[in-house]
């Protein structure tokens, strides 16, 4: 057998000296070698210290505010005696806020089910590992989710404000199918309403985080939006009134 | 004294309890978290980075220690409840007027159960907005989203308990919501509800769940979940930033 035809190894050369070789190479962050000193304390007791004050301070935070305030009762269940407003759990109410401006299956099953799965899979769409650990990760970052709260804290609130003053969604009732007019026209709003950052962002080349950074804002500050107006600003027959000045003796967080 | 007190701590039943020495030294100080249960979710050292309360806000710790609380004001609870139509309204007019610390227990109970909630979602969103999703911790994302849907049910499902107008409309307005789904709506509020509309079947059914299967699931994900944050390296704040990281 000649040489050149004898496998190579990667030594290349076979010495009795040489016990390793180069195999492969693999990205992944290396061991914590020469990576500056090491700037950690024994968790014992520090830590174990910190959680245990910190246990202390929320059940002492807890026992004050239940000493000061009662939990509300109201009289026995009557099936026959409807409550008005009939309102969900206050982390229900942007659900049920939901349910004003279009179809329920949409508004109510559709749309959270695709938050929910969005939100699953945001690890997923954004998978690159550098910026982690980092509050809104860059500059940009800071300034696009910044950027995307206002607008959502402005324009959700105004949809929910013109949709129920002005209720397109009525006004049309008959001249256009039901199916348009409660889907089709308020998803495409919704959709207009949320993706609208989002193609802004775009136009900037964002990285996948910033896009993501984006996306999650226009939900979650949405979702605070609508809990917010389910919850503190629906009064009786479900209108929208300032929570201060609701008809009757109704008030909004006595329902907590 | 001193003799005594060397006596019991080199005793074998003692020294079968503690492994290890009085921790003033690396060595036990090491031997305290990994020879117990409790302090060994943490490691033996911590980075100082992940512990600066800017950085975490101590949410995620938040809600396991009102989880805790809930549990046993949740208990307490139980000692003085029966999840019947009839005797359920009942019984919380005689926890608050007539129990001990019946009314301060309920009170704590409740709000805890805001707490939770606010705090679960709060969490969420500093996980988000530092970034702490990415790779490796994607699945532990995906576990974190599973726990709040859980934390939901759990709230919800104790709302129903007191038998007021305040529970019973609440729970008739969330349930209705179920209905709307197209293809299986009617049959998700059946089996929610246990019949047409909120009554006895719901209440057993809501009960179960309250006590039992949702705080079940909590604790279990909850468990994989703190495992899943060490075994991803801890904190995100501690990330290693070198060339070998992917981009």
């Amino acid at each position: 057998m000649s040489n050149a035809e004898k496998p190579q190894s990667f030594s290349k050369e076979k010495s009795a000296t040489k016990t390793y070789s180069l195999v492969e190479l693999v990205k992944a962050p290396t061991t914590m070698a020469d990576k500056g000193p090491d700037d950690s304390i024994f968790s014992f007791p520090t830590v174990a210290l910190l959680e245990l004050l910190l246990t202390l301070g929320v059940i002492a935070f807890l026992v004050l505010f239940s000493l000061g305030v009662d939990a509300p009762l109201e009289e026995i269940a009557n099936p026959n005696t409807t409550t008005d407003p009939a309102k969900a759990p206050w982390y229900l109410m942007g659900l049920q806020e939901m349910l004003e401006h279009g179809h329920p299956t949409l508004m109510a099953v559709g749309m959270p089910t695709l938050m929910v799965l969005f939100v699953m899979s945001i690890p997923y769409i954004d998978n690159v590992r550098k910026g982690s650990g980092v509050w809104f990760t860059s500059k940009k970052g800071k300034k696009v989710t910044r950027n995307t709260a206002i607008y959502t804290a402005v324009v959700m609130p105004a949809y929910i404000f013109l949709d129920s003053t002005f209720p397109l969604r009525e006004i049309l009732r008959g001249q256009l199918p039901d199916f348009i007019l409660q889907a089709v026209f308020p998803a495409i709003l919704m959709g207009a309403i949320v993706l609208l950052p989002v193609i802004v962002v775009w136009r900037t080349k964002p990285t996948p985080r910033e896009l993501m950074l984006t996306l999650f804002t226009v939900l979650f500050v949405g979702a605070i939006v609508f809990t917010l107006a389910g919850f503190l600003f629906r009064g009786p027959g479900f209108e929208l009134y300032w929570p201060w000045d609701m008809p009757g003796d109704y008030r909004p967080w006595h329902n907590l | 004294m001193s003799k005594l007190i060397d006596f019991v701590t080199n005793s074998r039943v003692w020294r079968s309890f503690f492994r290890h020495g009085w921790p003033d030294n690396p060595l036990d100080r090491s031997l305290v978290m990994t020879s117990n249960i409790f302090l060994h979710l943490h490691s033996v050292k911590t980075s100082r980075k992940s512990l600066k309360w800017s950085y975490s806000m101590g949410l995620g710790i938040i809600s396991a220690i009102v989880f805790g609380i809930l549990t046993i004001t949740g208990l307490m609870l139980m000692f003085y409840y029966a999840p019947t139509v009839e005797r359920a309204y009942g019984y919380i007019i005689t926890l608050q007027t007539l129990v001990p610390f019946g009314q301060l227990m309920r009170n704590m109970h409740r709000w805890g159960a805001h707490l939770m909630v606010l705090v679960v979602v709060l969490h969420m969103a500093r996980v988000f907005y530092t970034g702490a999703y990415k790779p490796p911790r994607e699945f532990n994302w995906v576990v974190g989203v599973v726990l709040l849907l859980l934390t939901l049910g759990a709230s919800f499902t104790g709302y129903l308990l007191p038998w007021d107008q305040l529970a019973y409309w609440a729970i008739t307005v969330g349930t209705s919501v179920a209905a709307y789904e197209p293809m299986m709506g009617s049959t998700i509020k059946g089996l929610m509800l246990g019949g047409p509309e909120v009554g006895q079947e719901a209440l057993t059914r809501f009960y179960a769940l309250h006590v039992m299967l949702i705080p079940m699931g909590i604790a279990l994900l909850t468990s994989l979940h703190i495992w899943r944050v060490r075994k991803d390296g801890g904190l995100a704040a501690n990330a290693v930033e070198d060339g070998g990281s992917d981009e």
